[in-house]
């Protein structure tokens, strides 16, 4: 039996690595890679620093191993979204009514790679390092407001998280079609509701300077961060208007096929 | 005798299509497992908190109250989502077995090689079970009544003996400084908590202790009556989140 020329392109399509809809795979994969070097890296660091050096705010060494940490940090965080958003909004698509549905397509994958790199990040910020928090103030008293898992935790790793949710809005914002003449409310939940955990910052560390200075992790205190994470389950909002749009843009490529 | 279906009812199949819609279920996948992980855990540990972290607050009376009752939010939401548009039956236990994932990471890399706190003392308790009964009580009655009634008290009354082989060799008693304690309270003793001193410990409190035996099961069934209430709480909350309007001006 022959093989017909449409069949070959079509087998040369289908072993081409990435195939056209997972163009942002390795990007995305290297995404991945660089925050866990990050965030393990921090993880040595406190192992290294921790007990030498961070248990004691007016400890000299305190200011060169910590404070000089929290000093990067902000600024890095600064810049970091500065970049981003500006390159995300500076190479906008303003053509997006002439969007062939392969694009669009396309676009979907890479929009759901940019919410599980921001969620990826909720990982570090709400998991790892915010129960790290009650493991380190059981050992060190808190005499600062800026502890040695403070300094990454509230001051990397939350603004990190929001400045990747602050990636995913825009790109679909300014990339995809209905996002574009609509504002998702289900994405908007999912990165500004989660954005507010950073705010309630300022309230627990009022909470702890003035009033508990304990660490008792079910407290009052600590239910900005609770009520802030419930938008996370605005995903749910994303994953139904993105299957939504691409069942109908799969017919459209199959129709046309 | 067979019926003639129309042609254009089906579409050609060229398997692109298919491979397409698995490449973006596999993103959903890792997206999900991250998300689950991250949130639900957050949610997990400033609620319940120290009835998880610690082996002596792990009592009779709040830890099997306060768990299942924090427990079932998230996969009451996610499973109004999952089951309702998708048909999946899973949305609790991925729920729970994400958290099971966050809090064993934490407890190992946080707890006990950092801050040198033994694995055994901040071991983790487990919803596994309960969450696995809760998906199947849905998927078999495909109704939100009945898997809050029967679900939520199940997902409750689980919880505690479910756990019972993890920790109940810590509720052995002991006798130290002429007190008769538990191994668990030894461990709180031990190892001393710097923000979390002896008089914030919240466990036995109040006199339902005085029922004896009784308490267990008495926080146990106050607890299901609750999860009834807390799981169509969460359901319509995972449905309210899971809008999928677009907005004019926010």
């Amino acid at each position: 039996m022959g093989t017909i020329t449409d069949q070959i392109k079509i087998m040369t399509d289908q072993t081409k690595m990435p195939p056209w809809y997972l163009k942002d795979i390795y990007r995305y994969l290297s995404a991945f890679g660089v925050l866990t070097l990050i965030y393990i890296g921090f993880r040595i660091y406190q192992g290294a620093h921790g007990i030498s050096s961070g248990l004691d705010s007016t400890d000299p060494a305190f200011e060169i191993y910590w404070m000089r940490l929290f000093n990067f940090n902000v600024t890095f965080i600064t810049l970091f979204a500065g970049l981003s958003w500006g390159y995300l909004w500076f190479s906008r698509d303003k053509n997006l009514d002439t969007l062939e549905p392969k694009e669009e397509i396309r676009r979907y994958l890479t929009l759901t790679m940019w919410i599980s790199v921001y969620t990826f990040a909720v990982y570090w910020a709400g998991s790892y390092f915010a129960e790290q928090d009650n493991s380190w103030h059981q050992v060190a008293i808190r005499d600062t407001p800026f502890t040695a898992n403070h300094i990454i935790e509230f001051y990397f790793n939350f603004p990190m998280y929001i400045i990747l949710g602050g990636c995913a809005w825009i790109y679909a914002r300014t990339r995809l079609p209905l996002y574009a003449k609509g504002i998702s409310l289900p994405l908007t939940l999912a990165v500004v509701g989660p954005f507010m955990i950073l705010v309630s910052v300022g309230f627990n560390e009022w909470g702890h300077t003035f009033w508990f200075r304990e660490e008792f992790f079910a407290a009052p205190i600590h239910y900005g961060f609770v009520i802030g994470v419930w938008f996370a389950l605005g995903v749910g909002g994303i994953l139904l208007q993105g299957v939504t749009r691409l069942i109908e843009l799969l017919d459209e490529i199959e129709d046309a096929a | 005798m067979s019926s003639k279906l129309s042609t254009q009812t089906f579409h050609h199949y060229i398997g692109e299509k298919a491979r397409i819609a698995r490449a973006y279920d596999y993103l959903v996948l890792v997206l999900a497992l991250f998300l689950f992980i991250g949130s639900f855990h957050l949610h997990f540990a400033l609620t319940v908190g120290d009835w998880d972290f610690w082996v002596d607050w792990k009592d009779r009376q709040w830890w099997p109250l306060v768990t299942p009752l924090i427990g079932i939010t998230f996969p009451a939401a996610v499973q109004a989502v999952m089951w309702s548009n998708f048909r999946l039956p899973l949305g609790a236990t991925l729920c729970v077995a994400c958290l099971s994932i966050g809090t064993w990471i934490a407890r190992v890399f946080a707890y006990h090689y950092w801050n040198f706190f033994p694995i055994n003392m901040v071991m983790p308790s487990t919803l596994l079970p309960s969450a696995l009964v809760l998906d199947v009580i849905l998927m078999m009655s495909n109704s939100l009544t009945i898997t809050a009634i029967f679900g939520g008290s199940a997902f409750a009354l689980l919880f505690y003996p479910s756990n019972w082989p993890i920790f109940g060799m810590f509720h052995l008693p002991i006798e130290a400084g002429n007190s008769q304690l538990t191994i668990a309270d030894m461990f709180g003793f031990q190892y001393i908590r710097t923000g979390m001193p002896e008089y914030l410990r919240i466990i036995e409190r109040g006199t339902l202790r005085t029922y004896g035996q009784i308490a267990t099961p008495l926080s146990a069934f106050c607890s299901a009556l609750l999860c009834t209430l807390m799981y169509t709480l969460w359901w319509h909350i995972g449905h309210w989140f899971a809008t999928t309007r677009y907005l004019k001006k926010i």
